[in-house]
C-alpha cells in the first residue's frame, strides 16, 4: 500500500463540544469527556453502540478502560490511551484513520476532557509539557525552570536570535487570533478584544513570552469520530475527509532539542501529509495550528514551508492571518483565545470550517485545511490535511 | 573513569550507585530521591541511578558528562545508553573545561515557585559546553539584561546544601 492510497479513505463524521467551556468549576475531567462523547455521537447521527473504537488523550487519573466503562461501551475493538502530549489531537485521528481503513473497526471515538482550570485533571501542573522523566524535570526546577511556558520561552528566545522575529511578530499572531475569538461565541475571549498596546502591557510569564503569548488553561472537553469515507457519506453531517496525514517526533528535551528554530516535526510530517493529499501549500485555504504559544505558530508555519526562515517577521503583519486576511490561521481563536483542549481545539475547528458551520467566523468556501498538533517543547508533531472535496481513493473501493 | 559494561553493572566505577544491587532493571530509573533540604527551600535535583555520578562530581566541583566509549560523543542527560549510537559499551565520565556559551536564555520575572521570590529577575539558560554537551543552568554574576545568546561563560559551583552542588555559569573572565 502506498501513502497516497490512504487519501480520503477516512473521514471525520462527528464533533462533540461541551456546552460550557473555559472556567467551569465543580466538575470532573471525566464528566466533560462523557458530555463531549454524547454530543459527538449525536452530531454524527450515530448510536452509542455504533462506537467500536475509543482512543483517549489521558489527563491525570484518566485511563481508556475506565472512561470506556463509564461510557458503557461493551464491544470495543480498539481501545487505548494515546499520549504524545499536545500532538495527540492529530495523532489520534491518524491512528483512527488507519484503524478504520484496515477494516478492524468502524467508528473510532477520539476523546479529551479536562478540568485543568478549576480542578486538577489537566496538563497544567508543574513541569507540564516538559515531558521528561523526574530527573530532567527535577533538575530544571532546581534552576528555577518551571513548566512549558518557561521552556517554550527558551525556544522563542533562540528564535529571536536566529530568525529575527520576536514580540513584534508574536503580537500580530496573538492579536490576529484574538480577532477570530471575538467572532466565536464559544471562545473564552469572545468579548475581550486586544490591541497592540494591550499586548505589550501583558505581564511577563517568562521573558521573552508575555501572558498573551501563552495558551489558556481550560475546563471542558472535545471529541470527534472517525470512520470510513463510505460510511461517512450516509451520515448526518457533510463528510470531512482526511486527505493527508503524517507524524514526526524529534522527542529531545529542551536542552538537547536542536529543532527549536526549525524545522520542527511539522516539516517531515507535513511533507508526508502533502504527498498523501497530492497538494502543496498553495492549495491550503486555512491553517488550524497548535498554538500553545505564539512562537509555536510562527515556527510551525515556517517548518511547513509557508514562509522561509527569516520571513516570519513580515508574514503576520497587516492582519494577514486575521478575519478578512488572505491567510486565515486559528479561526476559533485557538489555544490562545478560544480554549485549551490540546490538539483537539485546532483539529475540530478545521472540521467545523469545512462543514461550513462556523457562523460569523466562517471562512469563504474552504476546500483544504491543514491542522497541526504539537506536543512537549516542540518534541512531537502530527499533521492532518482535511478536505470536504469528495474525490479520492475511496471511489476505487 | 569508566562506567560499567552493561546495564546491570553500572556500579563498577567509584561514582556508581554505591555497590549495592541495582534497584532498577535496565529499563530506566526506578528511584528518584530528593536529597535532604537542610533549610534550603528551593527544589533540588531528582537524583537517581543514572544521574548520580553527575551530581557526585558536581559536589567535588567538577563538571563531567558521559562520553560514549564506542562513538566518542558527549551526551547529556546521564543515561545507560548512548543516544547517538546505542552502544552498551559504557561511557567515560570526562571532565569538561567548564567553558561554554549561552545557547538560549530566559529572564524569569515572577516566582513560579515562592522559593525563588528573592531571586527574580533571574536567568535560566541552555548552556552549550565547549565539548558540545548542553545543560540547563543559571547565568549569574551579571545583570539579566547583559546576558546575550552566544556569550562566553564559565562554570562555578554553588554548594546549595551539604549534599548538593549546582553547577552554574558566569560571564567568562
Amino acid at each position: 500500500m502506498e501513502l497516497q492510497d490512504m487519501k480520503n479513505r477516512a473521514a471525520v463524521v462527528g464533533v462533540g463540544y461541551t456546552a460550557e467551556q473555559g472556567t467551569v468549576p465543580g466538575r470532573s475531567a471525566l464528566s466533560f469527556a462523557m458530555e463531549a462523547t454524547k454530543n459527538a455521537i449525536e452530531d454524527a447521527g450515530l448510536k452509542k453502540d455504533d462506537i467500536d473504537g475509543l482512543l483517549i488523550q489521558p489527563v491525570i487519573g484518566m485511563q481508556s478502560y475506565t472512561v470506556a466503562s463509564y461510557l458503557g461501551f461493551d464491544n470495543l475493538k480498539l481501545l487505548a490511551n494515546e499520549d504524545v502530549m499536545g500532538a495527540s489531537g492529530a495523532c489520534l485521528a491518524i491512528h483512527a484513520a488507519l484503524a478504520v481503513a484496515s477494516g478492524q473497526v468502524n467508528y473510532v471515538l477520539c476523546l479529551y476532557g479536562t478540568n485543568g482550570k478549576s480542578g486538577r485533571g489537566g496538563p497544567a501542573g508543574p513541569g507540564a509539557g516538559g515531558g521528561g522523566p523526574p530527573r530532567i524535570v527535577g533538575t530544571n526546577a532546581a534552576y528555577g525552570l518551571f513548566g512549558a511556558s518557561a521552556e517554550y520561552a527558551l525556544a522563542a528566545s533562540r528564535g529571536m536570535h536566529v530568525l529575527g522575529t520576536g514580540p513584534e511578530t508574536w503580537a500580530d499572531i496573538a492579536i490576529n487570533q484574538r480577532k477570530w475569538a471575538n467572532l466565536n461565541p464559544r471562545a473564552t475571549f469572545y468579548k475581550k478584544t486586544m490591541n497592540r498596546e494591550e499586548y505589550y502591557a501583558e505581564p511577563w510569564i517568562a521573558e521573552p513570552l508575555r501572558r498573551a503569548d501563552c495558551c489558556l488553561v481550560s475546563d471542558g472537553g472535545r471529541a470527534y469520530i472517525v470512520t470510513t469515507a463510505e460510511r461517512a457519506r450516509d451520515l448526518k453531517q457533510p463528510p470531512v475527509y482526511i486527505a493527508g496525514m503524517g507524524q514526526n517526533h524529534h522527542t529531545a528535551d529542551i536542552a538537547q532539542n536542536i529543532h527549536t528554530t526549525g524545522p520542527t516535526g511539522a516539516q517531515k510530517s507535513g511533507e508526508a501529509a502533502f504527498k498523501m493529499a497530492g497538494i502543496t501549500t498553495k492549495e491550503i485555504d486555512a491553517c488550524e495550528i497548535y498554538d500553545c504559544f505564539t512562537y509555536t505558530v510562527e515556527i510551525t508555519l515556517q517548518s511547513y514551508g509557508f514562509f522561509k526562515p527569516g520571513e516570519g517577521k513580515d508574514f503576520f503583519k497587516n492582519g494577514r492571518t486575521a478575519p478578512g486576511g488572505e491567510f486565515p490561521v486559528n479561526t476559533s481563536g485557538g489555544l490562545l483565545s478560544e480554549v485549551y483542549y490540546m490538539g483537539f481545539t485546532p483539529f475540530t475547528e478545521g472540521v467545523a470550517q469545512l462543514r461550513g458551520q462556523c457562523g460569523d467566523r466562517q471562512i469563504n468556501d474552504p476546500h483544504f485545511i491543514l491542522s497541526s498538533s504539537n506536543g512537549g517543547i516542540l518534541q512531537t508533531h502530527g499533521t492532518v490535511i482535511l478536505t470536504n472535496e469528495d474525490v479520492g481513493n475511496h471511489i476505487k473501493e | 573513569m569508566t562506567q560499567g559494561a552493561g546495564p546491570m553493572n553500572r556500579g563498577g566505577g567509584p561514582m556508581g550507585p554505591g555497590g549495592g544491587p541495582p534497584r532498577g532493571g535496565p529499563g530506566g530509573p526506578s528511584v528518584v530521591t530528593a536529597p535532604q533540604q537542610q533549610g534550603y527551600a528551593k527544589p533540588l535535583p531528582g537524583i537517581d541511578e543514572e544521574n548520580k555520578p553527575f551530581w557526585d562530581y558536581a559536589k567535588k566541583h567538577e563538571l563531567r558528562m558521559q562520553k560514549c566509549l564506542q562513538c566518542g560523543k558527549i551526551y547529556y542527560p546521564p543515561s545507560s545508553l548512548c543516544p547517538h549510537c546505542h552502544s552498551w559499551q559504557g561511557s567515560e565520565w570526562v571532565k569538561l573545561s567548564g567553558k561554554g556559551q549561552v545557547y538560549s536564555f530566559i529572564v524569569a520575572r515572577r516566582a513560579t515557585n515562592p522559593a525563588f521570590a528573592k531571586e527574580v529577575p533571574y536567568v535560566v539558560a541552555i548552556i552549550e559546553t565547549e565539548e558540545g554537551g548542553r545543560l540547563i543552568s543559571n547565568v549569574v554574576g551579571c545583570k539579566p539584561e547583559d546576558v546575550k545568546i552566544g556569550m562566553p561563560v564559565e562554570v562555578l559551583f554553588d554548594d546549595v546544601t551539604e549534599e548538593v552542588t549546582l553547577p552554574k555559569f558566569k560571564p567568562a573572565s
